[in-house]
């Protein structure tokens, strides 16, 4: 059974707000052989959790809402709220950040970073048969 | 009714400018109380001498309607021009601001940068009202630089027909506005107790206030302006004026570095806690924003995820900013 850390989202209408959290997966429902064959032609999908239910553990916030900086100096910035020391301990113990997770713990260090900017392009045209296919 | 609209009632139809129009004002002829009770040697004699400094000096300017009393000028309004109700004699009808003096407390705070407390200290108004002044007036002047519309006759009448605070110029002393050094109830205070002291034992308001509440500030630092306090305390003790002045500009200036020092220790720890992530950084090359990340605690939420220092949208908490009775402009800055 699988733990993620992946995001929530809250807010209203054009004004996401997201909180981080730690929750069960969804997962495919295959216990037994007859089971791993009634998935092969129907996938039973289990969502364990519902989107917005209760999770396990609320590690922080991100507000993807760029803010102006109070000092009217430098860059609008994004609002990240994060306790780091549980989330070091959950990825510990297994659990799988979501991708858009993943981006954000990887700026500061806790995983290794996969989504960089510069790569995107390269992965890209590396996937542009499949991504054709999936078009089609 | 057509005897009392063509007579009496004659002066609501035209009411007199710069002046309350209550009721409790004019006598069953139609007659201003005022007019009537100010002889005219009185007021021969009250041209000679100096306006006395609560007088309202605009209700002076305007002369009377020709039908009350004809070339003369209007006496200040008195108690019996304060009641608007004539048959509940104990309400009083209370001045408010006027357009000048709010102008002024806003040159004060904002152009002339004193702090919300020194302005309520000279200007005699409460530090909350200062602030309220300060914030409207912010608004005000914001929407004039758009070309907003603003309701100056409705501003105009409602000012008219209130007792207003008139601002007054230097050599004369501020006018008193409101009592602005009141002691604030607080809940704490509000019960009844008997506590058994020795009498040998000095029993102050600081251990007044122990005894309500630990927590609880003793009502002298509870006040609004404390440093009145001690500026009457010296007068009283005889020291010279140039010294009150020394000692009441050094306390404002510890005042203000301790205020000072305190914010720098919070942006300190604000700094340190405060990780920010650049575009530069993540590989990018002069992305739009930076990301801040804030070290917190899962640990403030709570046992039950609900305690208000929690960080994140709550849980089986409805989200009631749309609905009436409660509180949505900020109240905490």
């Amino acid at each position: 059974m699988v733990v993620r850390i992946r995001l929530a989202r809250f807010g209203k209408r054009h004004a996401p707000f997201y909180n981080i959290v730690v929750a069960h997966a969804r997962y495919v429902l295959a216990d037994t052989p007859a089971q791993l064959f009634l998935c092969s032609l129907v996938t039973i999908i289990v969502n364990r959790t519902a989107r917005n239910s209760k999770p396990i553990e609320v590690l922080g916030t991100y507000d993807p809402i760029p803010k102006q900086p109070p000092d009217g100096e430098g860059k609008p910035f994004k609002d990240i709220r994060l306790d780091s020391v549980r989330a070091k301990y959950w990825l510990g113990v297994g659990a799988q950040p979501s991708d858009p997770v993943w981006r954000l713990l990887s700026m500061i260090g806790l995983v290794e970073p996969r989504y960089r900017p510069g790569q995107q392009a390269k992965t890209a045209k590396s996937h542009a048969p499949s991504s054709d296919l999936r078009e089609a | 009714m057509f005897a009392w609209l063509k007579g009496p009632g004659e002066n609501f139809r035209r009411p007199l400018p710069d002046s309350t129009n209550y009721l409790s004002s004019y006598n069953s002829q139609g007659r201003l109380w005022r007019s009537l009770e100010s002889s005219p040697t009185l007021a021969l004699d009250e041209e000679a001498s100096d306006p006395p400094a609560e007088s309202n000096p605009e209700s002076k300017e305007n002369p009377l309607q020709s039908q009350v009393v004809s070339e003369d000028k209007l006496p200040p309004e008195d108690k019996q021009d304060l009641k608007p109700f004539p048959v509940n004699s104990d309400f009083t009808s209370q001045p408010v601001l006027s357009e000048e003096l709010r102008e002024e407390i806003y040159d004060r705070v904002v152009n002339n940068g004193k702090s919300v407390k020194i302005a309520s200290a000279e200007l005699s108004v409460d530090m909350s009202r200062v602030a309220a002044v300060v914030r409207l007036k912010t608004i005000e002047k914001d929407w004039v630089k758009k070309n907003k519309p603003l309701a100056k006759a409705y501003s105009k009448a409602i000012l008219e027909m209130l007792p207003t605070t008139p601002l007054t110029k230097f050599p004369m002393r501020p006018k008193m506005h409101e009592s602005i050094n009141d002691l604030p109830v607080h809940p704490a205070t509000t019960q009844q107790i008997f506590e058994p002291t020795s009498e040998s034992r000095s029993f102050t308001r600081i251990d007044a206030s122990k005894v309500f509440d630990p927590e609880l500030l003793p009502a002298d630092e509870r006040i609004s302006h404390p440093e009145l306090i001690e500026l009457e305390r010296e007068r009283r003790l005889g020291i010279s004026q140039e010294e009150r002045i020394m000692r009441q500009r050094e306390r404002a200036k510890k005042e203000l570095e301790r205020r000072e020092s305190k914010e720098r220790r919070r942006d300190e720890i604000e700094e340190a806690t405060l990780k920010r992530v650049l575009p530069a950084e993540r590989g990018g090359n002069g992305g739009r924003w930076e990301w801040r990340f804030r070290e917190i605690s899962v640990q403030d939420a709570g046992k039950d995820g609900r305690a208000p220092g929690g960080v994140g949208w709550r849980y089986g908490i409805p989200h009631e900013d749309r609905k009436k009775g409660h509180v949505k402009i900020p109240t905490r800055v």
